[in-house]
């Protein structure tokens, strides 16, 4: 499995990257949408997951964006605090959205779930 | 001053909020990274009961992580409780740098927030007679106003001087990034009316300076 993480708060995605390598999953991380965009272009990533309040391009925006270009790529939601209208505005999406701090394991197995739907 | 003016009431806890949010949205990812850095610490140290697995510098890295994030912590922690004293006295004599200074840092949460530089004459600051936690709104919308305008690759610079009359005055100026509506809003200017300032736009839309008043000591 494949996945890319995607938060401006690098040092979080860093780290995590490195927890979900060390349990098999390989993990890439970017911190812009813009950044995103581009890798894609190059990998082929199984699953995403987006911080929600990102600068220029936010987690929702970025979502549609990424799943123009690649359909069948799945989302997860994983944000600091989002406002009511973030929430809001994610549920509308179907998107599963998960809160920080999330537990490695807990985010490992919903990854397989997911990757299995 | 129109403190039980009704928008007034509610705008005042609706800054609050804002500010608020925006603080503990901030001291959220630090922990997060904190949390992430322990873990990682954690599944290390797993690791290296078993035999051959030497990763000392991944430990040392994870304990820098975790103290520069502490002192990130610390910093937004005293921001807020310098912004949550901003409510101790309804007026009281004002320092305008410092104050300009922890609007900077608190907008400076905002993921439209682009960089700001500040000059202050006199350099620690003229002292106005005001109530702080309307200045510090008023001083918010002007933030808000001049990231949108400026945009996220933009830069503004804030002046901050004193008036023989010791009214202190606050311009920002920046290179527009995109047509913006005219500064201010209405309810900008309430605020503002709300602590007798005044708001001067640039002819050319590339800035604007709010007046702050001297306000009669009570």
């Amino acid at each position: 499995m494949k996945i890319l993480l995607v938060d401006d708060e690098e040092k979080f995605v860093m780290m995590l990257a490195k927890r979900l390598r060390m349990r098999k999953i390989e993990a890439d991380y970017v911190s812009t949408g813009q950044q995103a965009l581009e890798k894609i272009k190059h990998q082929r990533y199984d699953i995403a997951v987006l911080d929600v309040k990102m600068p220029k391009i936010g987690g929702i925006e970025l979502k549609h964006k990424l799943n123009e270009r690649v359909p069948d790529l799945k989302i997860i939601f994983l944000t600091g605090h989002a406002s009511k209208a973030d929430y809001d505005a994610a549920a509308q999406e179907d998107t599963l959205f998960l809160s920080k701090p999330v537990k490695i394991e807990n985010l490992v197995k919903i990854l397989h779930q997911l990757k299995n739907q | 001053m129109n403190h039980d003016d009704q928008f007034c009431g509610y705008e005042d806890l609706a800054f609050f909020g804002k500010i608020n949010a925006g603080i503990s949205h901030e001291l959220k990812n630090k922990l997060a990274v904190i949390s992430e850095t322990a873990g990682l610490m954690d599944d290390v140290l797993e690791m290296s009961k078993k035999p051959g697995k030497k990763q000392l510098e991944t430990i040392v890295t994870c304990c820098k992580t975790i103290v520069e994030e502490v002192n990130r912590g610390f910093g937004v922690v005293k921001h807020m409780n310098s912004f949550s004293h901003s409510v101790d006295d309804l007026f009281t004599e004002v320092n305008l740098t410092e104050t300009v200074a922890l609007m900077v840092h608190i907008t400076g949460f905002l993921s439209d927030a682009c960089k700001v530089d500040v000059n202050s004459q006199p350099e620690f600051g003229p002292m106005v007679y005001t109530c702080p936690f309307r200045l510090q709104n008023l001083l918010y919308h002007c933030f808000v106003f001049a990231f949108k305008s400026a945009g996220l690759n933009g830069r503004i610079d804030v002046s901050i001087t004193k008036d023989d009359d010791g009214a202190g005055r606050v311009a920002f100026s920046y290179a527009l990034s995109q047509p913006c509506a005219p500064f201010a809003s209405e309810d900008t200017k309430k605020i503002a009316a709300s602590i007798n300032a005044e708001i001067h736009i640039a002819d050319d839309c590339r800035g604007f300076e709010i007046l702050i008043p001297r306000l009669k000591e009570h």
